[in-house]
Order: C-alpha cells, then structure tokens, then sequence
C-alpha cells in the first residue's frame, strides 16, 4: 500500500462514521445515505493529493461533506445523481444491537433537523459533532460571533421541537 | 443535560451500519470511475465540437466550389462563427469544470453561483451569440445565390440541394427563421426550468448563511 493510499485508509477509519451520519440527515429520495457517502469519499480521494495542511484535516473532510451534500440540491446535472454503488464499501445493518429506543429517539432528532433550513442544517450536524466554533466559522466561512449568534437560535429551535417528543 | 443527550442519540446514530471498506479494491474502482468521468467528457466534447467542425469542412468546401461572390463572404462569416462556437464550448466547459469542494460552504456557493449565472447568461443570451448570427450567415448565404449559368458554374449536387429560385429562398428563409426562433425559445425554457431555480436554491442558502436571525 502507497503512503497516500495508507493516508486515505487513516482517514476513511477516523471519518466513516461522522462523514455517514451527515449523509443520513442530507440524503433524501432518490439518493440514498449510502451514495452521498460513497460520493463523499470519491471527493476526498481525488481531493488528498492537493490538500495542503492549511487547516486540519477535520475541518476539511467537513467542508467536503458539507459541499458535496449541499451539492445535491445545486446540481444541473441530474445525472450525477445516479450512482453506481461500489463494491468496495459494505453497508451491514446492525439493528439487532441498537435499542428500539435509541432508533426513536434518532428518529425524532432527524425529524426535528429537518425543520431548519439548509444553513442551519449544517451548522447543527457540526454542533451534534461537538466542533468548537472556530472550526464551524473555517467550515463555513463565516466569523466566530457569526456562528455563535446563528448557534444560539438554532439550538433554541432544536431543543423546541425536540423536548416535548423526547418526553 | 439535554445538548449532551443530543449528542449522544447523533453519534450513537452510526452505530445502526457497519461500514466495511476495502480500500485497495476502493481505489481501483476510483480510479475506473475516474477513467469513465474522464471518457465521458472526452465525449462530450467531441460531440459539441463535432458540428461545428463538419460545419467547417462544409463552408470551406463550399467556398471552394460556390462562384457567388456574396455567398462566398458568407461562407467565410460562417466559418468564423463555427471557432467562435468551438471557442464559446471550450471556455465555458472549462469553467463548468472548476469546481472545488474543499472550500468553505460561503465560498463555494459563491462560485458555483457565478457558474449558474454564466450558464443562465449562455442560455438567454443563445439568440444573440448563435441563433442571430447563424441565421445573419444563412440569409446572406441564400441572397447571394445567383444563378448558375451566368458563371458557367455546373454542379448537380448543388444545383439540387440550393434554393436558386425566388421562391425556394423565401421558403428556406422562413423556414430557418422559425427554427430559430424555436432554437431561441428551448434555450430560454432551459434556462427557467433548469437554471433559475438552482440559482434560487443557492441564492436562498446564501441568504440564510448570512442572516444572523
């Protein structure tokens, strides 16, 4: 195995499970979880060989899921959202370990994301991930203040919805 | 007590899939991907390109073979507009090629808002950079047709094909007109039924992006 393949290997272990919750909450018909995350991946091997170190490399696999989920909704080419699924990358459920409840209660989460818009969107999955402000502002491109302001309604509004069903 | 909860259901949320991935196998089937991507608009170029190269071939020949003085210079026109057409394809895929995921959000959809707008500034605009010249070069091309024995020119072919007489110009002129005024109106329903609305989606995210409320 090459050092940049062993380097995409590191990166896929660290980020699989971060990079596919996003795509469970941005996927929506006819795209499945699984090919944005799949699509996500794509971009990150074809991106690593110009990635700099300017910012971590957190910040930057959040910038190409954040983009390439976002893309979805911004495409002209509607092709581009036929994916063929690779065989490469294994999907097993495990629902038999997860607690029906823990599944209710991500259930209601997801619903109540879905009632922010798509900025919110992704500036509350970035908070569930418990990233500091100064990552979100270098995600987005906005400032810290800006972030803090926007985070402080989102949670209000989350925390809303969520409450009475969690109760 | 509730954020910590909330975390907690998010990131017990992945636990729902094992996710296995063989990345040796991943990134041969990436690269085949690639590969496809890259054939794809090999292809795609070639086909935009084709036309106006088969056009090219056309007018040259017809240069050479047609003796109307008026014909000829529009056969010239013609052919300047083909490299222009080949020159608008080249720029404007180039452009459409420039995408870079890896900047922030607010960056990135400003760029690909700039693409939206150029490619809706394309469609609106395909009566004044193709429609209105391609039919400029037809029309002069038809008027300058004379008629063939005055230059002892004889070619069955083109005598066939050419509209020689009064009427057969009038038809052809008509006939290319409303091609392109249909060619003018496709263009504009592709740009209100394609274009405007991913404009909206990302002018829309930009706004709630900078909106503090």
């Amino acid at each position: 195995m090459s050092k940049s393949q062993n380097t995409f290997d590191q990166l896929l272990k660290e980020n699989k499970h971060k990079i596919y919750r996003i795509c469970r909450i941005y996927a929506a018909t006819p795209i499945e979880p699984q090919d944005l995350f799949q699509e996500v991946i794509f971009q990150i091997w074809k991106s690593l060989p110009n990635f700099k170190g300017n910012s971590s490399i957190n910040t930057w696999v959040y910038r190409i899921t954040l983009n390439v989920c976002l893309r979805t909704k911004t495409n002209l080419d509607k092709s581009n959202n036929k994916t063929t699924r690779l065989d490469a990358i294994h999907f097993t459920p495990v629902t038999e370990t997860v607690e029906p409840l823990e599944l209710e209660k991500f259930k209601y989460l997801k619903e109540c994301i879905a009632t922010l818009n798509e900025s919110d969107t992704s500036i509350i999955v970035m908070y569930l991930d418990e990233l500091s402000y100064k990552e979100m502002a270098e995600i987005i491109g906005l400032s810290e203040n800006h972030i803090a302001v926007k985070m402080k309604r989102i949670r209000k509004k989350l925390f809303e919805c969520i409450t009475p069903k969690l109760n | 007590m509730l954020e910590q909860e909330l975390k907690n259901i998010w990131k017990n949320s992945s636990e729902t899939a094992q996710i296995s991935i063989e990345t040796d196998r991943l990134v041969k089937e990436f690269d085949t991907k690639m590969t496809n991507i890259q054939k794809k608009i090999r292809k795609r170029d070639v086909r935009e390109i084709s036309a106006s190269v088969f056009g090219i071939l056309l007018f040259s020949y017809f240069v050479y073979e047609i003796p109307f003085t008026i014909t000829k210079l529009s056969c010239f026109l013609s052919i300047l507009w083909f490299i222009y057409v080949i020159y608008k394809f080249k720029k404007s895929n180039q452009k459409n090629s420039s995408e870079n995921l890896t900047l922030p959000i607010k960056e990135q959809l400003d760029h690909k808002k700039q693409l939206m707008q150029h490619q809706l500034k394309l469609l609106n605009s395909a009566g004044y950079w193709y429609a209105g010249p391609s039919f400029i070069t037809n029309f002069i091309f038809i008027i300058g047709l004379e008629n063939p024995a005055d230059y002892n020119w004889t070619n069955s072919i083109a005598e066939n094909l050419l509209p020689l007489t009064f009427n057969a110009k009038l038809g052809t002129i008509i006939g290319l007109g409303v091609f392109y005024l249909i060619t003018i109106g496709v263009h504009k329903i592709a740009a209100k039924k394609d274009v405007q609305p991913i404009l909206k989606t990302i002018e829309d995210i930009q706004q709630q992006l900078n909106n503090s409320n």
